[in-house]
C-alpha cells in the first residue's frame, strides 16, 4: 500500500459523522464610499503612498515625482514610458537585482485591508519583490469591500502566481519594533487610474 | 513540581525581563482585540470559521484527493508522507535529485515538527531560515520560542551582539531598523544564490489545487523567485474546500495572529512558472490518529495563528522554553499530549483554566477545556503526580464525614499555632514558596453562619419573596 492509501484509509476509518458546511451566517462589512476608504486604508493600514491620477497627468509624472533619484525602472507596461528596462527581456530573474522601481498592474483592491491582488503578468515574479520600490497601477473602478467579494470575483482563479500585497515589506521580529523594508520593497506607491 | 514549573523558575528569576516579555505579548493581544472590535461580524466570522473547519476535517480524505487532483493538473508534483521520517526522506530525495546544496526556507512549524533542518544538515545540505526571527534563532542555535514571533524573548541588545559576531554589524548598535537592514543584505545574498526554496503552507485550496503562503517580510516570495525548485510542505489539516472558505480564514488569520488587517503578502501558488519545478508534500505524522479522538480532534482546526499564546497568562510569564514540547502555550500543551503523553505531561499544569485561549481562538478550539480533560486523564494514563494523588486521598478522608471534617479543622488551627515556620514552609509546601499561607480566622464560617447569618438569611429570603409577590 502506498503512503497515500495508508493515510486516506486512516482518515476514512477515523472520520467522525460528517458536519454540514452551512451558510456563511452573516453579512460581511461594506463601506459607504469604497474608493475613498480604500485610498485611506492603503495609506493608514498598508503604509503605502496613494495617488488618484488627475486629468492631464501621466503615470510617468507621478513616478518621476515620487522617485526622482530612480535610475533603473523596470516595467513591461506600455503606459510606463519612463521604464529603463523591460524585465521580460531578461532571461535570469537575478538580473533584476538592483532595480530601483518596479511597476506592475494590480487587478483589484480590497477596502477592508488595503491590499491589492496582483496576478503575475511579468515573466519573473521577482520583480514584485526585489525592486527597492514597487509601483502598482490600479483601475479605480476595481475596488471590492472585503475578502468575500474578492475571492468571489468572476475569473479570480485564473492565475499562475498571485499575491495580495498590502504595502511595503515589513517585520517586527526585533522587540516588536515595526521596521519597513525587511526583504521586499521598502516603499510602495499605488496609482489609481 | 512539574517539568514546566521547574523550567519556568529559571525564566522568572529575572523579574524585569519577565515583565517585559509579558508586556510585549499583551501588546499583541491588545492589537488583536482592536481588530476584533473593528469588525462587526467578528463573532459570526469565528463561528463560520469553526464550522467550515469541522466540515473540512470530517471530509479530509475527500478534500485532500480533490486537492491532489487539481494540483497535479496544475503541474505541481504531490507527495504523501505518513510520518516525520518519510517527510524528511521525501524532501531530501527531491533535493538530492536536483543536486541542491543550499536551501532557503521560509518559516514552517511542520519542518520544526519533523526536525528537517538537522536531518538535511547531516546530509550536507545547508538550510537557511529567511524569516528574520527564525534567522536570529538559527544563528543563536536555539529553537523558536513562539510559533509566529520566534524571537519574542530576545532583546535588541542580544540581536545586536549576535549580528556583530555573525554579520559584522557595528559594535554597540542595537537599533532594530539598522539590524533588520543588515539582515536584509545578508539574506539577499542567500536568496540570490540558493539552489532551492522551501515554504510552508497556510492554506491548500482543494477546488483549485493552489496553496497560500502568508508573510509580512516577503521572504517566502523572495525565496521562491530565483531557484528552479520550490518544495512546499503541509500538514494534511491545511486543506480547505474552496475560495469561499479561504475568504473566512484570510480575514481571521493576521487579525488574530498579530493584530494586522492582513499580512503584507498573501501569496497564492497555483502553477510552476517557466522552467521551475514545484513539489508539495502532504504530511500525516499523527494527524489521522487525532481525527479518531473524539475529545481532542478539534485540534485539527488550528490555523497556527499563535493568539492562544499571546493571551495566555502562564505563557506570557514563563516563556516558550518552559514547555517541554516544541510548540508552547495552550496549543502546545494539547499537541504535546497528543504526540506523546508520557514525555509531555509536565506541561498540562501550565494552565490556570482562565479559558482566555478558548475565547480568542479564531476557529473556536476549546483549548482550555481540553487541557482540563487531559488532567482528568492523567491518572488513567498512569501519569498522575503521586504527591497530589496522596493529597487528594487525605482530603477525601478529611472531608468524608462531618465528624472528620470538624476534627480536621480543629487540628489545622492547632497545627498553625504550634508548628514552627520552618515546618509550615518546608520544601513540601510548593504553594507557600512564594506566598504566605492565609491565617485561620477566629471563627469558622460554620460558626458565623449558625450564630449570625442563618436568621438574617431567612429574613432576607422572606423579604425577597414578599417583594416579588407585590411586583407581580
Ligand atoms: S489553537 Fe486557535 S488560537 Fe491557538 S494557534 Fe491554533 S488557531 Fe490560533
Amino acid at each position: 500500500m502506498t503512503s497515500k492509501d495508508t493515510i486516506l484509509e486512516a482518515l476514512k476509518a477515523n472520520s467522525p459523522a460528517p458536519v454540514e458546511r452551512g451558510p456563511l451566517g452573516f453579512t460581511p462589512m461594506t463601506f459607504q464610499d469604497p474608493l475613498a476608504k480604500f485610498q485611506e486604508n492603503v495609506v493608514s493600514i498598508a503604509a503605502a503612498k496613494c495617488f488618484l491620477l488627475q486629468d492631464g497627468e501621466s503615470v510617468d509624472d507621478i513616478i518621476r515625482r515620487v522617485y526622482p533619484d530612480a535610475k533603473r525602472i523596470a516595467s513591461n507596461l506600455p503606459e510606463v514610458t519612463c521604464a529603463t528596462v523591460n524585465p521580460d527581456g531578461l532571461d535570469d530573474p537575478r538580473q533584476l537585482a538592483g532595480t530601483d522601481v518596479g511597476v506592475v498592474r494590480g487587478e483589484f483592491g480590497v477596502v477592508e485591508n488595503g491590499a491589492i491582488w496582483i496576478p503575475r503578468a511579468v515573466r519573473h515574479k521577482a520583480l514584485m519583490f526585489i525592486s527597492e520600490a514597487l509601483v502598482i497601477l490600479l483601475d479605480r473602478r476595481n475596488i471590492v469591500n472585503n475578502m468575500h467579494e474578492a475571492y468571489a470575483r468572476p475569473g479570480f482563479d485564473d492565475y499562475e502566481f498571485g499575491s495580495f500585497i498590502a504595502g511595503p515589506s515589513k517585520t517586527a521580529d526585533i522587540e516588536q519594533a515595526l521596521v519597513i523594508g525587511a526583504h521586499g520593497p521598502r516603499d510602495v506607491t499605488v496609482i489609481l487610474l | 513540581m512539574s517539568s514546566h514549573s521547574k523550567a519556568a523558575e529559571k525564566f522568572i528569576a529575572d523579574r524585569p525581563r519577565t515583565d517585559w516579555h509579558n508586556q510585549a505579548l499583551w501588546f499583541v493581544r491588545q492589537k488583536r482585540d482592536n481588530m476584533a472590535r473593528s469588525i462587526p461580524e467578528w463573532e459570526a466570522l469565528r463561528e463560520a470559521a469553526a464550522r467550515t473547519k469541522m466540515h473540512t476535517i470530517t471530509h479530509l480524505a475527500y478534500y485532500l484527493e480533490m486537492f491532489e487532483r487539481n494540483a497535479t493538473a496544475n503541474g505541481i508534483h504531490v507527495h504523501w508522507a505518513k510520518d516525520a521520517l518519510e517527510h524528511n526522506e521525501t524532501v531530501y530525495n527531491i533535493l538530492k535529485e536536483h543536486g541542491v546544496k543550499h536551501l532557503v526556507k521560509s518559516k514552517s512549524m511542520l519542518a520544526e515538527e519533523c526536525g528537517l533542518s538537522p536531518y538535511l544538515e547531516e546530509r550536507g545540505i545547508e538550510a537557511v531560515e529567511s524569516d528574520l526571527g527564525e534567522r536570529i534563532m538559527q544563528l543563536m542555535h536555539q529553537p523558536p520560542s513562539h510559533i509566529v514571533l520566534p524571537a519574542i524573548h530576545v532583546k535588541r541588545q542580544e540581536v545586536g551582539e549576535l549580528f556583530e559576531r555573525e554579520l559584522g554589524t557595528e559594535h554597540g548598535n542595537s537599533d532594530p531598523t539598522y539590524l533588520t537592514h543588515a539582515a536584509r543584505e545578508h539574506l539577499r545574498d542567500k536568496f540570490l544564490h540558493a539552489d532551492a526554496a522551501m515554504t510552508g503552507v497556510n492554506f491548500a485550496v482543494a477546488s483549485s489545487g493552489a496553496f497560500v503562503v502568508c508573510t509580512n517580510e516577503g521572504n517566502a516570495d523572495m525565496g521562491t523567485s530565483f531557484p528552479k525548485l520550490h518544495i512546499a510542505i503541509m500538514g494534511l489539516e491545511k486543506v480547505i474546500p474552496d475560495y469561499d472558505a479561504l475568504a473566512i480564514y484570510h480575514r481571521l488569520l493576521a487579525r488574530s495572529a498579530t493584530g494586522q488587517h492582513s499580512t503584507t503578502y498573501t501569496s497564492h501558488y497555483k502553477r510552476p512558472v517557466e522552467g521551475q519545478e514545484m513539489h508539495i508534500v502532504i504530511v500525516d505524522n499523527g494527524r489521522s490518529k487525532i481525527l479518531g479522538n473524539p475529545v481532542h480532534r478539534n485540534m485539527l482546526r488550528c490555523l497556527r495563528c499563535g493568539s492562544c499564546m499571546n493571551t495566555c497568562p502562564v505563557y506570557r510569564r514563563s516563556g516558550g522554553y518552559s514547555y517541554s514540547y516544541f510548540i508552547p502555550g495552550p496549543l502546545g500543551i494539547n499537541l504535546g499530549m497528543l504526540a506523546d503523553p508520557k514525555q509531555y505531561s509536565g506541561n498540562v499544569s501550565a494552565c490556570s483554566l482562565c479559558m482566555s485561549c478558548s475565547n480568542v481562538c479564531p476557529v473556536k478550539i476549546d483549548l482550555g477545556e481540553q487541557i482540563y480533560s487531559w488532567r482528568q486523564e492523567l491518572d488513567t494514563l498512569g501519569l498522575a503526580n503521586p504527591v497530589k494523588k496522596g493529597i487528594v486521598k487525605v482530603l477525601n478522608t478529611a472531608l468524608g464525614s462531618p465528624g472528620m471534617f470538624h476534627f480536621c479543622i480543629k487540628a489545622g488551627r492547632l497545627g498553625e499555632k504550634i508548628s514552627p515556620r520552618g515546618l509550615l514552609y518546608c520544601g513540601a509546601n510548593a504553594w507557600g514558596r512564594s506566598r504566605e499561607l492565609p491565617e485561620f480566622t477566629a471563627r469558622t464560617f460554620e460558626q458565623i453562619w449558625k450564630e449570625e447569618l442563618s436568621s438574617t438569611a431567612s429574613c432576607n429570603t422572606e423579604t425577597a419573596r414578599k417583594g416579588s409577590s407585590t411586583n407581580i
